[in-house]
């Protein structure tokens, strides 16, 4: 990566570091919710978008960490800190479980399998005494939006540099291997079963930590809330947008989608999820591999990139 | 033929590679039945036989992609068989697909970039040592001019080439090839026969399966004829191409 790109990345960073001091409260709470977004797109991003496994499944780490979070504070009293590593543990620990069997499945049948676990998860906690069942629980008010922001921000700078990393590693060159060609993968000595849990494991602890954060803000969980495969479908669009198995699309795709929704949300508040949508499929189909490869098509062949695109996919 | 024992009697070498009795079946379908042979280490051996000898399936046993029903595979003198698929390619098998499996989103270098990442232990460790690797490789199979094109962006010619490098990329003892001259024209036909002789002279033992019998015959120390997923004949080529067995299972038994 070029020096300017990094100092350029470094400074906006700094820049978004400084909302709570210089901006407003509304601005803040905007910021939280749309770092976390950006944190899940880019989770979603290591198993969707670099191994190629379309995940329904995210909503259920967040979940679990909104429940682990919550469970440890409300029930227990402990620390938020400590809440975050019950939820992440206990996110990791259901990716683990259930990566061994579904991901021997592949494309919609991964999908359908993951989307069926977080309808049953949501079934299975309104269930539990001790999660509050289908009444929810209450989290100990904390009037600390700054926090929030500056804890979501770095939560999102490590998830980016995680999957820097992974993308220049050898581990990333194995994920999107089994992305392309799994038997292929396979047969050049990847070992296929262990990547692909290994990068649902990771996927699951950012999430999880997402989940917990906002479950401390919001300072309410209940089981439909927590177990939004809605959510999951954000985060897949958000990625999808800005570009999957990037290092910065799903960041992009986060931010400007929340844009784009709260300004349409505030101009016309009607018909926000209409517009929103109709802005969705002209992005599909004008950049159907997201905004990071618009950007390199752009430079290389200009305008006709865009209806490059349509005649590419036979749209 | 005693399959069992370590060295086989005509080099006096342990051979690389043993398969004993190794049968597929897919529900009522023999594809592969019982079938044994020695591949000796330094050797090209070519696998022929007629469409749906059960050539492929052979290949996908070896390499792990299938496991089998029946048999046993020995490399190197250890068990295989009940090995996944990645923990051969560690020890040293790599194979190319007749249904050619390129990384469509990456470009050739890269895709050649991973195969040197993984592929048989002690290879290229940094992403930048493997894709000086890859550059390597796609000079040797004559690909070095599109290293930095996407692979979706090949043709059929230049797709075999990259199997070959991806599979070459590995390091393997043990290479694989399943019809890599498939839909090449004469031309290039003769260019991969030179480039498999070369790879033969660095020391890497190779299994063809191949219909150009052109190339079977100016390549193959031995040959081994399937037919129904049975072994019908074995030994040089000019031997087999004349054993009866191998002309009927080509060209139909001869009614008089």
């Amino acid at each position: 990566m070029r020096p300017r790109f990094v100092i350029l990345l470094v400074a906006v960073t700094a820049l978004l570091a400084i909302v709570p001091i210089v901006g407003s409260p509304v601005m803040v709470q905007f910021g939280i919710s749309t770092l976390l977004f950006a944190v899940l797109a880019q989770s979603w991003n290591i198993i969707g978008g670099f191994t190629g496994y379309p995940s329904f499944g995210n909503s259920v780490f967040y979940g679990l960490g909104v429940y682990g979070t919550a469970i440890a504070m409300a029930k227990f009293s402990l620390p938020f800190g400590v809440g975050l590593v019950c939820g992440a543990i206990l996110a990791m620990l259901c990716a683990l479980l259930i990566g061994l069997p579904v991901l021997r499945l592949r494309g919609q049948y991964f999908a359908i399998a993951t989307l069926g676990l977080s309808v049953a998860m949501a079934a299975v906690f309104s269930n539990i005494e001790i999660a509050g069942a289908n009444i929810g629980l209450i989290l100990p008010l904390t009037r600390a939006d700054g926090m929030f922001y500056e804890l979501s921000l770095g939560l999102l700078v490590a998830c980016v540099l995680c999957v820097f990393w992974i993308s220049r590693s050898r581990f990333g060159m194995g994920l999107i291997a089994i992305r392309e060609d799994e038997h292929a993968a396979a047969s050049m000595g990847v070992n296929t079963t262990l990547y692909k849990t290994m990068a649902l494991v990771l996927s699951a602890l950012f999430t999880s930590i997402a989940g917990g954060i906002h479950a401390y803000f919001i300072t309410f969980v209940d089981p439909a809330s927590a177990f939004d495969s809605t959510l999951n479908v954000r985060m897949v669009i958000m990625t999808v947008f800005g570009g999957p198995g990037t290092v910065l699309g799903p960041v992009v795709g986060a931010f400007v989608l929340s844009a784009v929704y709260e300004l349409l949300a505030n101009w016309i508040s009607t018909a926000a999820a209409l517009l929103f949508g109709v802005v969705i499929v002209v992005a599909v189909i004008f950049m159907p591999r997201g905004i990071a490869d618009l950007a390199a098509g752009i430079r290389r062949q200009g305008i006709s990139y865009l209806l490059q695109n349509i005649r590419r996919y036979r749209l | 033929m005693n399959a069992s024992s370590i060295t086989s009697p005509a080099t006096g070498m342990a051979p690389l590679l043993q398969t004993q009795d190794i049968t597929k079946r897919f529900q009522g379908l023999v594809s592969v039945n019982h079938v044994s042979f020695d591949l000796n280490d330094g050797e090209i051996l070519a696998l022929i036989g007629p469409n749906g000898a059960g050539k492929t399936t052979l290949v996908n046993l070896i390499s792990g992609t299938l496991p089998p029903s029946e048999g046993e595979l020995r490399f190197q003198g250890t068990r295989i068989d009940t090995l996944p698929t990645y923990r051969r390619a560690r020890l040293g098998i790599a194979r190319t697909f007749q249904v050619m499996k390129p990384f469509r989103d990456l470009t050739a270098l890269d895709n050649v970039a991973t195969a040197a990442l993984f592929g048989q232990r002690g290879g290229a460790t940094t992403r930048q040592a493997a894709r000086e690797d890859a550059r390597k490789w796609l000079d040797f199979t004559g690909l070095g001019h599109r290293a930095d094109q996407r692979a979706d962006a090949l043709g059929g010619p230049d797709l075999k080439r990259l199997e070959l490098a991806k599979a070459l990329a590995q390091r393997p003892k043990l290479l694989l090839l399943d019809e890599v001259m498939a839909g090449l024209n004469a031309v290039e036909i003769d260019e991969v026969v030179e480039v498999i002789k070369q790879i033969r002279d660095s020391g890497v033992t190779i299994l063809i399966v191949e219909h150009v019998m052109k190339a079977v015959r100016s390549l193959a120390d031995r040959v081994v004829v399937l037919h129904h997923g049975e072994l019908i004949a074995q030994g040089n080529a000019e031997t087999v191409f004349q054993d009866p067995r191998v002309v009927e299972a080509y060209l139909g038994k001869r009614r008089a």
